[in-house]
């Protein structure tokens, strides 16, 4: 039996994608180093900033089939995960109930349709009567129609990250925050001087837009509110003419409601536009929203390809991992398996045919 | 019929395409990238109110929106109020290099109807300010009369609210505008189907602006083709000269030799 020889591998971006290698990787007898501009108690990442929702169906809706078939890894791939991180807490495999106001219900036609048309038989929802929404979430009265996703789930993201954080501590990872790279094959440059490494593994998300000429930040706002008054056991989302938001419960009362889709790399505060947007949403679910407390607005960049679909590149000594737009906690255990395979060098590389592909345009550009 | 000498003109500038379309909504930018190419379009319309425009900070989208090689043409949707949308398109005149504005002001905030007091208020300005200004206007005639002595020379009626893909709700109105002013009216917003498209063009509308129904499309490209045949057969069919319906049916072959059984009474 062979064991892996041990490697000195870097990770840049210590977000979603870059706690989740480097943890791999320790637990494979790698050395890692991992960096991040940001603090790494409270990172700058999207990862963060997201409602931490594994919806394969749901984002199938809005994007390409491929999402569906990688994003059933993830439910399968995070109960295996947080069982070693032991943290099989933070996982709520409730599915997901999506929900428009009367006036608004060919919203809820036209999403059932476009389901049907990505994914085909059998349907992955069951349609509910007012009586069948009340059931699932009884706090839900306005409502006389919904579907239910039941192979959807969520996870308590900001938690799932301190642990990761605490496992790569662990394993003895070394962890360096507020450390800008810049990243190149077989080395790292920080602001103290260059570090050569077996390997570097690239996914700061928009952090690396400078090696990607078609990267982009797509802009998305979420508030986070706290009320002991409400209780949701699963995400909800509120289909809309214009916006499809989205509420995911957290623990303490907690819920995060997102999130807007701007294409902008505007960094600055939430817009009142949007805060006033996302709070009647929430509203309208349950007017006992009225009296919750903001307790904060989040603002972030998805990173993004053309495709809106992830894409690792790869060349001696670097690999590159982004692109996972509004996908991450979806799509995270299916573009880790890959790279994962990809440092193995043998083996199949999961989901191939999408991840190896270069992004669209970014040799051209 | 010579398509090629059929161009639409806007404020003295000729273009070839009679589609135009929006870019938002779509699932990707590869998908509007592949909807831009199968709509054969020359016009793409952009929003700015919520990018942050002034920082620049959506320069990474517009970058591709240029790359299409299309006239650009920002609009100044989300804007309510005249002072609004006029200090947007100030701002998009800076970014874009462009004096051309597709105006919106908006009245209600539910079903995003025009208002019409603050957009001829906007329209007057700007024009005085020489922008080509293209307003999304309701069928009203006398708002539309108003825009046209205002110094529009193109004008965007709904053909029903954004979004809605209900088509040409008020086929009254919009006959009406069609036959009483003498300046390019392009069906803005409302409409669903190719077929829409197609009875707009041979209303003799001059033109068809779209976004939901390609962008919302579970084949955004194909949809964009089909509408770009639904418009140029509709154009053509304008140009062809419709026959005018009849009360009866009227044989196109001759009855002499049809046996007499077959005759109704």
């Amino acid at each position: 039996m062979n064991t892996p020889s041990q490697r000195r591998i870097a990770v840049a971006g210590a977000g979603l994608l870059g706690r989740l290698l480097a943890w791999r990787l320790l637990r494979d007898g790698h050395a890692v180093t991992l960096y991040d501009a940001g603090a790494l108690d409270t990172p700058p990442a999207a990862a963060w900033a997201a409602a931490g929702m594994v919806a394969p169906l749901a984002e199938t809706v809005v994007s390409e089939r491929c999402v569906y078939d990688m994003g059933r890894v993830a439910l399968t791939r995070w109960p295996e995960w947080l069982a070693e991180l032991e943290a099989t807490e933070l996982w709520h495999r409730r599915g997901s109930l999506v929900v428009a106001h009367p006036q608004d219900e060919n919203e809820l036609t036209q999403f059932r349709r476009d389901l049907d048309d990505a994914l085909g038989a059998p349907p992955g929802y069951r349609e509910l009567d007012a009586a069948g929404v009340r059931a699932l979430e009884p706090g839900l009265t306005g409502f006389r129609h919904g579907l239910f996703l039941a192979d959807e789930a969520h996870l308590d993201n900001r938690e799932l990250l301190n642990r990761l954080l605490e496992a790569i501590h662990a394993l003895g990872g070394d962890c360096h925050g507020h450390t800008p790279v810049e990243t190149h094959p077989g080395e790292v440059t920080t602001p103290v001087g260059r570090r050569a490494f077996d390997l570097v593994i690239d996914c700061r998300g928009h952090g690396a837009r400078p090696r990607h000429p078609t990267l982009r930040g797509v802009r998305g706002e979420t508030l986070h509110v706290h009320t002991d008054e409400v209780h949701l056991s699963r995400p909800v989302r509120l289909m809309h003419p214009r916006y499809q938001l989205y509420v995911v419960p957290k623990p303490g009362g907690r819920f995060v409601i997102g999130a807007t889709s701007i294409e902008s790399e505007d960094r600055s505060p939430i817009s009142l536009q949007s805060s006033l947007e996302l709070a009647s949403a929430l509203y309208t679910l349950s007017p006992a929203f009225a009296e919750a407390r903001i307790l904060e607005q989040g603002v972030n960049l998805r990173p993004a390809f053309r495709d809106n679909l992830p894409h690792v590149s790869r060349e001696d000594g670097l690999i590159g991992a982004n692109g996972l737009f509004r996908h991450g906690y979806l799509l995270a255990p299916a573009v880790v398996d890959h790279v994962l395979a990809e440092i193995r060098d043998k083996g199949e590389r999961p989901f191939a045919a999408v991840l190896s592909e270069a992004a669209p345009q970014e040799s051209l550009a | 019929m010579n398509t090629r000498n059929d161009a639409l003109v806007l404020y003295g500038e000729a273009f070839t395409s009679r589609f135009l379309l929006g870019t938002a909504l779509y699932p990707s930018p590869r998908v509007m990238q592949e909807a831009i190419a199968a709509a054969g379009c020359d016009m793409l319309t952009l929003g700015l109110r919520r990018q942050n425009p002034a920082g620049g900070d959506g320069d990474a989208f517009w970058q591709i929106l240029r790359e299409s090689g299309c006239r650009l043409l920002p609009n100044t949707a989300g804007c309510r109020s005249a002072r609004e949308a006029i200090t947007l398109a100030e701002m998009s005149r800076e970014l874009f290099d462009t004096p051309w504005i597709k105006l919106e002001v908006i009245g209600d905030d539910y079903n995003l109807q025009p208002d019409p007091f603050g957009l001829l208020e906007a329209a007057r300005e700007l024009i005085d300010q020489g922008f080509k200004v293209l307003p999304y206007c309701t069928d009203d005639l006398v708002l539309c009369q108003r825009l046209h002595e205002a110094g529009c020379q193109a004008l965007m009626p709904w053909g029903a609210p954004i979004g809605t893909g209900r088509g040409l709700m008020n086929r009254y109105a919009l006959r009406t505008l069609r036959e009483r002013l003498d300046v390019p009216l392009i069906i803005d917003a409302g409409l669903g189907a190719p077929s829409q498209a197609a009875e707009a063009m041979e209303m003799g509308f001059d033109g068809v602006l779209l976004n939901t129904a390609v962008a919302r499309a579970r084949r955004p490209a194909q949809m964009a083709g089909a509408f770009a045949r639904a418009i140029e057969a509709g154009r053509e069919a304008h140009r062809a000269g419709l026959m005018e319906q009849r009360q009866t049916a009227s044989p196109s072959t001759p009855t002499l030799g049809q046996p007499f059984w077959h005759s109704k009474p």
